[in-house]
């Protein structure tokens, strides 16, 4: 039975809490460590699978130690919080307008200096659209990059699953492509549209069928979205030495 | 005078001497023919003669003709008497006739009739003591002769003697540098002195040790021994840290003199400066006992700070402490990261995940010692620590390890660690339940320690490192800690009630740090932001990991040794730097305790200051850096002077110094006296003056031209041609 002192705190708190809103970040997981913070751009479709979020946060907390948001932030390349979100989207079908000069300068540095962008042609159209938008911003940000398949041994593959090809709604790439700098890939893009995989309705059903793997290919984009956000919070640290003899062992099993 | 003792050196050319000869002849003969019709064939003929035999006698002194003498002179003998005035001399030399020095103080000025005494009525004199250099002394100063000083040049010596020499007699007992050369052919009489046969001594006649060593890697130390006198024994070799035994072996001497070595191997668990000695027992009956032990300085760097990180799980705190700590060269990193939890599903085959199990065991029960740092960061203990492992953490602290906890939800009360050993050796104590807020964003700011605390001291400028604080990026989620007495809080929240953000502390010889936050991430990133780069969070990553390992270079005072150990008599001098500028002061005490004299003059760079004192005997000295910031005391080993002497006799060597100059070695038996009579007869002792006198500057030379020409006179007279 609760109490007229907790009944009157709660009244309190919850007036208050409408005059001045708290955290900018709702709390719907107790202190998570990630969410997707997704870049609204102009022109093209930035946000082709909006319900893509809570099934994937929700396979990655019954399946990792990280305590997820299940609700996406939607942000701006030009948003002064952008350098305090661990994790940018950016997903789209169509072509979009070019960033500008100082969008370009904010994300370089974003991603320079340690920020991570998972991007998605969910239109899996190579040398089309989002991809071609996207490769000319790439261009743009890393003249002297382009993007490349990561490698089987890249930390992304093992960095929690032992992924050797990447599902989705679609199936493109088996891969997944990306601009390294050091040790360190910032950038990581997928044109299998795993998002489109992820997205579920309210009342939990699939909304995109996967092909042509079916739930295989579903499950397998679920593993590479919970290994991108894996390798987003530990970098290479499946590089290191004594995690080699057990990849090694089970790769071998 | 005879004709060889003329010899000509024409003023002219001799050819201009001929002309006017064949001139003068011309003239004669046209005088001749001149004055032949008037007095006949033979007058004409003599007076003709007359003026011929004139103008010769007048043209040859253009020859210059001039007479040579020569003369032999005696000179009187010059012996030079070197007498060795080195350390060794001041050794025992035969039984019942003192020191060495004494035998060779006796052996000039003793009996009754001293051989000084003798010699100078003979030969010219010339004393010299021959120690570190040559120095002339006089007959009475010999007397007041003292060993002391490294063995001499005898080389350079002779080089160095002054006049005419006959010979050199030099009384040593072998102990001098001789390169085989002998700059001015003297021949060098040895009068050997000590008892060669009776001398016993055992002495470290070579150690072999690295003067940089690196933490937790061997370092072996060769050691040669070298008796006198003891064939047959067998005795330990010992290697101490200061009073600290580290090890000790036996080394066995065959034969005399003989030599036996051995290699003494340690593990150097601390970094810093260490004074470590190997020595021999002295044994019944030896000489010196000086040599049989020797103080060596050892620096010990670590090679790679080896910090094992437990992260509880992935987070951006895990991945930028991780990028921090790789982009240091200096770091060996070990983490884990607890990826999934017992709670999580596992809805694959193991072969299909990359998860390996948390190796707690071996970590904690075997190889946590081998870690300069353990972190962990939002780690929570259960299921993952067994209920001894908090106490590992403990001891592992208490032993010397550093020790940092990261907050998060998983931290202290909330993390289980309320009531282990890890909650006691924290400098901090949880506030209450519900320690972990993620209410408003939190600013942080210096706190009275922290702004002079090497870790939050980013920036040499007080102004901008109290302004780079205040611009930190606001702290989304912070543990609500509370100090204990035995923590110092760098860092405290902003707003009505502070909280420590960032506190160390110490336990044992371990120190520890709680950063109550899982948020410092934001310290990069908003830095960056701001434009003004990723360096604060790495340094301050990189001045945690120090601070908390110990590293020197972040102690308020520091002291740098010269790499070569300084010398008895010697400045030695030594590098001291400060973080504070303010009041420094300088002690130096010497192997007794004794504060002695030490002079301290800044070197013109800030901060910097070289200190020097003067050590008058070997041994280990302590000095000790005091400014308001804090002090350190550091040692410096100084050689004794007979630490390294071999001091017996070496006949073999005066041998060879008489051998190779044409000298001699004495034996006990021989006249020293005689000898040298007898090597100065044979030195070449007369040389000839030669001295040239020219004729033509003598009158008796004049006389026949002058007659010749009165002759011709007279005759011309009486003749009726005048």
């Amino acid at each position: 039975m609760i109490s007229r002192r907790h009944f009157l705190s709660l009244g309190l708190g919850f007036a208050a809490g409408l005059l001045f809103p708290g955290p900018k970040l709702p709390s719907c997981a107790p202190f998570p460590q990630f969410f997707f913070a997704q870049i609204k751009y102009r022109g093209g479709e930035w946000d082709p699978n909006p319900e893509f979020v809570e099934a994937i946060t929700e396979e990655l907390e019954l399946r990792t130690s990280i305590n997820g948001l299940k609700e996406r932030r939607l942000t701006t390349v030009g948003d002064p919080d952008l350098f305090y979100y661990p994790f940018l989207y950016m997903a789209g079908k169509y072509e979009f307008e070019p960033f500008t000069p100082q969008e370009r300068e904010i994300l370089r540095r974003y991603l320079t200096y340690g920020g991570f962008l998972f991007a998605e042609d969910t239109m899996g159209a190579k040398g089309f659209g989002f991809d071609r938008a996207f490769n000319r911003e790439i261009k743009e940000l890393f003249p002297a990059q382009e993007l490349k398949r990561l490698p089987p041994d890249h930390s992304v593959y093992r960095s929690f699953y032992l992924v050797d090809n990447i599902g989705g709604r679609q199936r493109v790439n088996p891969f997944l492509e990306g601009i390294t700098i050091d040790n360190w890939t910032p950038v990581i893009y997928s044109m299998n549209d795993l998002s489109g995989a992820w997205a579920r309705d309210r009342f939990g059903k699939w909304i995109n069928e996967c092909v042509p793997g079916g739930e295989a290919q579903r499950s397998s984009a679920f593993k590479a979205g919970i290994n991108i956000i894996v390798y987003s919070l530990t970098s290479d640290y499946k590089k290191d030495l004594i995690h080699h003899p057990f990849i090694k062992r089970r790769q071998n099993l | 005078m005879s004709l060889n003792q003329v010899t000509i050196a024409p003023i002219f050319p001799l050819w201009l001497i001929i002309l006017l000869l064949v001139l003068g002849s011309a003239a004669a003969i046209f005088q001749y023919r001149l004055i032949r019709k008037r007095l006949g064939r033979n007058k004409a003929l003599g007076l003709s003669l007359l003026r011929l035999a004139a103008i010769s006698l007048l043209i040859s002194f253009a020859l210059n003709p001039s007479r040579a003498e020569r003369r032999e002179h005696e000179v009187s003998q010059a012996v030079a008497i070197l007498v060795d005035t080195s350390q060794s001399m001041g050794l025992l030399g035969h039984p019942g006739s003192g020191s060495r020095l004494d035998e060779a103080k006796s052996l000039l000025n003793g009996g009754p009739s001293p051989l000084l005494k003798s010699l100078a009525e003979r030969f010219e004199l010339r004393l010299y003591g021959l120690g570190e250099t040559l120095r002339p002394i006089k007959a009475g100063d010999v007397t007041r002769l003292k060993a002391e000083g490294k063995k001499g040049d005898l080389t350079d010596a002779l080089g160095k003697l002054t006049g005419k020499n006959s010979l050199a007699v030099l009384l040593s007992d072998g102990n001098l540098k001789w390169e085989g050369d002998n700059p001015t052919g003297i021949p060098v009489i040895a009068v050997p002195l000590g008892d060669s046969d009776g001398y016993k001594d055992l002495l470290l006649r070579t150690v072999k040790a690295p003067a940089l060593a690196f933490r937790g890697r061997e370092v072996t130390i060769d050691v040669t021994v070298r008796g006198y006198g003891y064939s047959g024994l067998t005795l330990p070799v010992i290697l101490k840290d200061g009073e600290r035994l580290l090890t000790a072996k036996n080394v066995r001497l065959s034969e005399s003199p003989g030599e036996g070595t051995v290699s003494l191997s340690f593990i150097p668990e601390d970094v810093g400066q260490h004074n470590l000695s190997v020595a021999i027992p002295p044994q019944f009956g030896e000489s010196l006992a000086s040599n049989n032990s020797i103080n060596l300085p050892l620096k010990v760097v670590r090679d790679k700070i080896r910090i094992l990180m437990v992260s509880g799980s992935p987070s951006l705190n895990y991945r930028f402490l991780r990028t921090a700590f790789k982009n240091d060269p200096s770091i060996d990193l070990l983490s884990f990261v607890i990826l999934r939890t017992p709670s999580n599903i596992l809805n694959v085959p193991v072969q299909e995940q990359s998860l390996i199990p948390f190796p707690v065991e071996t970590l904690f029960a075997k190889e946590l010692k081998n870690f300069d740092l353990l972190i962990f960061d939002n780690f929570q203990p259960h299921p993952y620590l067994r209920a001894n492992d908090p106490e590992k953490v403990k001891e592992f602290v208490r032993e010397g390890g550093g020790f940092a906890m990261i907050g998060g939800p998983n931290f202290l009360g909330e993390g289980g660690y309320a009531g282990t050993s890890i909650e006691e050796i924290l400098p901090t104590r949880w506030a209450g339940k519900g320690d972990y807020r993620r209410d408003s964003p939190l600013g942080v700011k210096l706190s009275r320690a922290g702004m002079a605390h090497p870790i939050t001291h980013l920036s040499p400028d007080e102004g901008d490192n109290l302004s780079l604080w205040r611009n930190m990026p606001p702290l989304d989620g912070v543990n609500r800690l509370e100090p204990k007495s035995s923590g110092t809080v760098l860092l405290e929240s902003t707003g009505e009630i502070s909280r420590p953000i960032l506190t160390v502390g110490s336990y044992g010889k371990g120190r520890v740090l709680v950063l109550a936050t899982d948020y410092s991430w934001k310290w990069y990133m908003g830095m960056v932001a701001a434009g003004k780069g990723n360096w604060p969070y790495l340094r301050l990553a990189e001045r945690m990991v120090r601070w908390l390992t110990k590293d020197p270079g972040l102690d308020p005072v520091q002291i740098t040794l010269a790499e070569r150990a300084g010398a008895v008599g010697q400045d030695a001098e030594f590098r001291i730097r400060v973080s504070d500028e303010g009041t420094i002061s300088l002690a130096v005490f010497n192997p007794d305790g004794v504060k002695i004299g030490a002079r301290l003059k800044p070197t013109g760079k800030p901060g910097e200051y070289l200190g020097s004192f003067l050590p008058e005997k070997g041994g280990t000295y302590r000095m000790k850096v005091e400014t308001r910031t804090g002090y350190l005391e550091e040692s410096m080993a100084i050689p004794g002077l007979m630490e390294d002497l071999d001091g017996a006799p070496n006949n073999e060597r005066l041998k060879t110094i008489s051998a190779s100059t044409g000298g001699k070695i004495l034996g006990r038996g021989d006249d020293l006296l005689k000898e040298i009579q007898a090597h100065a007869a044979r030195a070449q002792n007369r040389f000839v003056e030669e001295r040239r006198l020219p004729l033509w500057a003598k009158l008796y030379f004049l006389i026949p031209i002058l007659g010749l020409l009165g002759l011709e006179w007279y005759l011309r007279r009486r003749w009726g041609l005048i």
